[in-house]
């Protein structure tokens, strides 16, 4: 009888070795409603190109669901189907379920078929993140969950999540006349908390759509490797963020630049920092100050100096403090917490 | 029976909402002073409004409530007295995030109804971009530059309060300047404010667009099914895969042309549309790639040529050009139709470069918003200068 | 070799007996039906179906993707996205497990998913009772769940095979949810007859999603976002499946009848001794069994009594059992439920049936509600003799109170 875990067969998904190598056919097409310079409508075009046309997504409610489908229209070539707010982790363990049973017992064609589930910021790090665990322990579904992060439930009108940043203007937590900063709650860790919690998960990644060749190579590698995978992309948000959209992709850049968001895989529990994050930790190049990244949005237009330095400082203690810089805020002492009055 | 007043605001999603919302809230004040009731409120059906996605705003004033109540009876108003159109790309037409066609700008209008419009551009360029009506209706513009921001940083260049003394000039019935200026007041207790609403009454004018006048192309419609021919399950079918290429002259086959959404097309989302000079181009396909709408039909040849009907001019593609001025953000008055400006330098590359060139000289003049703390305050003495010209 | 296969063919056409309880009956249906994905999450009473089901996986007699979720809202929700990519599924609930996956089981009928789920009635919390009220599975009569309570071990597992035969019907598409009275259904052994795999094969199709399959070869988008341009006219369709439902309901039992020789008559509800009755009972599940001994308690006395066991609560065959109803002098409507606050403070089924009598033509007779059995208190046969004596008063004409409380300490 069965004893161990049963693997079905990946599809081969050999890296795109360069940008002019990435195929021309589009999985994700034009005709959505989302924002001028919408990231992370780039993260589906990007996620629906890397995984190509055997693939199956779901997606959970948000702007990716909301805005790229509204009904008797979709944007979509591959199959995709809506899962509800907190069920990316569900959908993605019950579609490869089914096909894991129906090809064995003969009633599919056997093939390997990507199984992708995404969910913004709101499923994945609030009300999904139960679900996204709990599948992640599952080791013998391949499927990737695909968590796009722009920081806020940009959906509904802007509200925060547990992923918006330190002091962002939401509608859940606008400045007033005596409360400056309604957002006391520091960014969650998601991919480093996926990556620590379940040894058994293969791959785990951070991308951002203004380094698309990168993200897609770890998207590839996320559906090639075999077994639940978790991907966090962050994506500049011009409607939330409050910024021209000319500048989304400069944002992402930054994000990186200045240190905010590290990119990083863990394969087979092994970290590897990537990209313009690699050499910020070989100090090959300087992180930029956060000032530079701040002032470009309007979510941080009521920043004193004193929540720059703030922000600043917390950032710096996550290159300088962890021990595992970037990704696992453990530390080998107490820091002392000073937030602005 | 009293007397009805519908007014209608088309803007900008997201980019002009607060400035959409500030007009319809003091409109309904304004006419408060003068004894009458009304409402303020947003189209449900654009919400959650996306960055430049059309919606609207509606203001229902009446001189009594029952009144007031035949208008709150409809979801939205069928005719109104005044369209307000706070950006002049708009003209073009309104396709909302609910809506499955394009809208004319001037359809709600009532026979004899005032379009105002804030442009920079005179009356032809805007009638020459509104769909033709059957009923003649006025014309006025709001000189200006086009007011922009986003949720958090509201740009105060005074287009609310100019707008709201033009609607006083020309609907006088629904209230009067003064009315006007004490809103302003109790709205936002500045009396520069309610200085810059006279001087816009003062000026305000319009013209009679005649039903023979403008754009005569019939906007697209979606006929909605019935329940019983829609398939069961909330399933459609998917967008087919896409297809080669066919060069106009050579007639070769080649590149990529996705398929794309039939019933939604975005274009009426743009302000401004990139324009591409292919000759210069390096291929380094970054346009292409970075585009979140996959507006770019690659050609045979391998260029890439942003497809009108998909492009809804974010910028994104002439911010990571790597080559000065092969991609440029153009404003989209500058434009009559949606054809392909591959095909066009196919045809006739000499000739393309010339229209090329004439269209950059016209960028940059516009701004989507906010791009770095203190720009508003650069750019709203110069709106306001503009606006303070005859 | 050939001896064993013509061993193992004998074998598969035997109808075996077996003793087992109400949750094994089910477990075994799904293994008849060769069900693919199988959720669990554990909760009292129900959850004793996924224990079974556990076993016959690891021992080899069950092949199905076996799934313990983190929570009964991931339970259901990876069911639904099994059933959408063309798996037969089953899953399972009792109680508030129940409602935590309520957003599931909402959006379930809405995708025409053909689930089948068990739910084991339970007491919904606070208190954390174990016993059995009907208020669980009610919680989604307006949903388009198909609803049907089953009274005894047999027709716990029939139910189960012609459930799967109903809702994966292309007409139909709808979820199904078979409530077992928690403990009187779902703990308790009874012997039962056990189906030939070559009859269960004869009876029930494969699954076969069609034009609605999630899959690479057949691109689909499935529920994009709707506004308000749509919303009526996705209802619409769902209210036609369910009304189409009630056909295929009697088809299925037909067919039911024809391959295993089992009938169930009235495939919506049973009647016990109402040919000559004056009055009549009316209740759903395993109350049944005191009812029919106090029925025949008070035969002796010569009361003519008779009973109503209703089976299918959705689609509810109004139309019928108004006929049948009319020909009592009085009706006691037994609901293990409530729904406070509702019109005459009555439960859930007094309500339904009222709403069945109507608008129909002929006589009206009164209707007199009892709650009783609430958290799984035991319904005695001096409980159902009260109950009947407030009812043929009511036929006499004297005023009755409309809802009354049995087996309340009061």
């Amino acid at each position: 009888m069965d004893t161990y875990v049963q693997i079905d067969p990946t599809q081969k998904l050999d890296p795109f070795k360069a940008v002019k190598k990435i195929p021309l056919e589009e999985y994700f097409t034009s005709g959505h409603r989302t924002c001028q310079g919408c990231e992370s409508a780039l993260v589906m075009k990007m996620m629906a190109k890397a995984a190509g046309p055997r693939t199956i997504v779901l997606g959970s409610t948000g702007c990716m669901y909301v805005a790229n489908t509204t009904y008797y229209s979709t944007s979509w070539v591959l199959p995709w189907m809506h899962t509800q707010l907190g069920s990316s982790g569900s959908a993605a363990l019950g579609t490869a379920a089914a096909l894991k049973a129906l090809m064995r017992k003969g009633k599919m064609k056997q093939e390997p078929i990507n199984v992708i589930a995404f969910c913004g910021d709101g499923g994945g790090a609030d009300m999904g993140v139960g679900a996204i665990s709990a599948t992640l322990t599952h080791p013998d579904y391949n499927c990737l969950i695909l968590m796009y992060d722009n920081e806020s439930y940009a959906n509904t009108d802007i509200q925060l999540s547990g992923s918006t940043p330190w002091g962002a203007n939401t509608t859940f937590s606008s400045p007033g006349k005596v409360k400056r900063i309604m957002h006391r709650r520091w960014k969650k860790n998601m991919a480093g908390m996926m990556a620590a919690g379940h040894p058994t998960c293969r791959y785990v990644s951070t991308v951002c759509m203004s380094y698309g060749l990168a993200a897609m190579n770890s998207m590839r590698k996320a559906l090639a490797i075999g077994g639940p995978t978790f991907i966090h992309s962050l994506d500049p948000c011009p409607k939330g963020w409050d910024y021209d959209p000319y500048i989304s992709h400069e944002l992402g850049e930054l994000a990186v630049n200045t240190g905010i968001w590290p990119l990083y895989e863990v394969e087979d529990g092994v970290l590897r920092l990537t990209g313009r994050t690699q050499q910020i930790a070989a100090k090959k190049i300087q992180r930029q100050p956060v000032r530079d990244y701040l002032l470009k949005q309007g979510r941080f237009a009521h920043f004193t100096n004193d929540d720059i330095d703030y922000f600043q400082s917390k950032i710096d203690e996550m290159w300088e403090k962890w021990l595992v810089p970037g990704v696992i805020p453990f530390r080998t002492e107490v820091e002392a917490d000073a937030p602005p009055a | 029976m009293g007397r009805l007043f519908a007014i209608e605001i088309i803007y900008r999603g997201i980019f002009q909402k607060t400035l959409a919302t500030r007009i319809s809230r003091a409109i309904v004040i304004a006419a408060h002073h003068e004894g009458k009731m009304g409402i303020s409120f947003g189209r449900y059906g654009d919400s959650p409004e996306r960055n430049g996605i059309p919606a609207k705003n509606f203001a229902i004033v009446a001189t009594d409530e029952q009144t007031l109540e035949e208008g709150m009876a409809k979801y939205e108003p069928k005719e109104v007295d005044v369209t307000l159109c706070v950006d002049d790309t708009l003209c073009k037409g309104v396709e909302s995030w609910a809506w499955y066609g394009l809208q004319p700008v001037n359809k709600l209008l009532k026979p004899g109804g005032t379009l105002i419009v804030t442009s920079r551009e005179g009356p032809e360029a805007i009638i020459a971009m509104a769909h033709r009506k059957e009923t003649p209706y006025q014309l006025s513009i709001l000189k200006g530059t086009v007011s922009f921001s986003g949720l958090w940083v509201y740009k105060d260049d005074h287009t609310d309060v100019r707008l709201l003394g033009a609607i006083a000039k020309v609907l006088p019935d629904l209230f009067s300047l003064q009315s006007v200026q004490k809103a302003i007041i109790d709205e936002w207790k500045d009396e520069l404010k309610a200085t810059s609403a006279a001087k816009s009454y003062e000026r305000t004018s319009s013209i009679t667009v005649q039903p023979n006048q403008g754009n005569p192309e019939v906007p697209y419609k979606f006929d909605l099914p019935k329940w019983h021919e829609m398939g069961e399950g909330i399933a459609i079918p998917s967008i087919p895969a896409g297809h080669k290429m066919d060069d106009p002259t050579s007639h070769a086959q080649g590149g990529f042309q996705p398929d794309r959404n039939p019933t939604f097309k975005k274009f009426s989302t743009r302000t401004m549309r990139p324009v591409v000079n292919f000759d210069t181009c390096i291929k380094c396909t970054l346009c292409w790639l970075q585009c979140p709408d996959s507006c770019f039909d690659v050609t045979p040849e391998g260029l890439y040529d942003a497809n009108m009907q998909a492009c809804c001019g974010c910028g994104v593609c002439e911010a990571v050009c790597p080559v000065k001025e092969c991609v440029t953000m153009v404003n989209e008055t500058e434009f009559k139709d949606n054809s392909s400006q591959w095909e066009d330098w196919r045809k006739d590359k000499d000739g393309y470069k010339v229209w090329l060139q004439e269209k950059i000289k016209s960028h940059p003049e516009r701004s989507h918003g906010f791009r770095y703390r203190g720009q508003y305050e650069e750019q709203i003495p110069e709106m306001l200068e503009i606006a303070s010209e005859k | 070799m050939a001896v064993a296969t013509v061993i193992e063919e004998q074998k598969h056409n035997i109808e075996e007996t077996a003793l087992i309880t109400g949750s094994e009956a089910i477990a075994v249906a799904c293994k008849l039906a060769d069900v693919d994905v199988i959720t669990a999450y554990p909760i009292r009473p129900y959850d004793t179906v996924m224990q079974y089901v556990c076993k016959l996986v690891a021992n080899g007699e069950m092949d199905c993707e076996y799934i313990v979720a983190e929570g009964e809202h991931s339970q259901f929700e990876i069911v639904k996205h099994a059933s959408a990519c063309g798996a037969r599924v089953f899953c399972g609930s009792s109680g508030v497990g129940w409602m935590y996956a309520m957003e599931a089981l909402t959006v379930t009928p809405a995708l025409r998913i053909p689930m089948i789920a068990m739910v084991g009635n339970r007491a919904l919390d606070d208190p954390g009772a174990f016993g059995v009220e009907h208020n669980d599975a009610l919680a989604v009569r307006d949903l388009g769940w198909q609803l049907v309570w089953v009274d005894n071990v047999q027709e716990a597992l029939d139910t189960a095979l012609i459930a799967y035969r109903v809702a994966e019907d292309r007409r139909i598409f709808l979820p199904c949810a078979i409530s077992c009275d928690g403990a009187f259904l779902t703990h308790s052994q009874a012997m039962v007859k056990i189906p030939s795999q070559e009859k269960v094969n004869e009876f029930l199709p494969p699954y076969d999603r069609g034009d609605l399959l999630l899959h690479p070869d057949n691109p689909i988008t499935v529920a994009p976002q709707g506004n308000e341009d749509w919303v009526m006219e996705i209802r619409r369709q769902n209210y036609a499946a369910m009304e189409r439902a009630y056909g295929v309901i009697k088809e299925a039992y037909a067919d039911f009848e024809r391959i295993f020789g089992r009938s169930y008559g009235n495939p919506f509800f049973e009647e016990y001794m109402t040919d000559d009755a004056d009055i009549v009972l009316l209740g759903m599940g395993t109350l049944s069994i005191s009812v029919k001994v106090a029925i025949r308690q008070m035969r002796k006395e010569g009361k003519r009594v008779g009973f109503v066991r209703m089976r299918w609560f959705r689609p509810f065959a109004a139309e019928e059992l108004a006929k049948s109803l009319q020909r009592f002098a009085a009706i006691g409507v037994i609901d293990r439920d409530y729904s406070f606050g509702s019109p005459y403070l009555g439960g859930v089924l007094a309500g339904e049936v009222r709403h069945a009598l109507y608008p129909g033509p002929g006589k009206k007779p009164p209707v007199v509600d009892f709650i009783c059995g609430l958290g799984g208190r035991e319904v005695t046969v001096p409980d159902v003799q009260k109950m009947a004596e407030s009812v043929y008063k009511a036929a006499d004409g004297k005023a009755q109170p409309l809802t009354q409380w049995i087996g309340l300490r009061e």
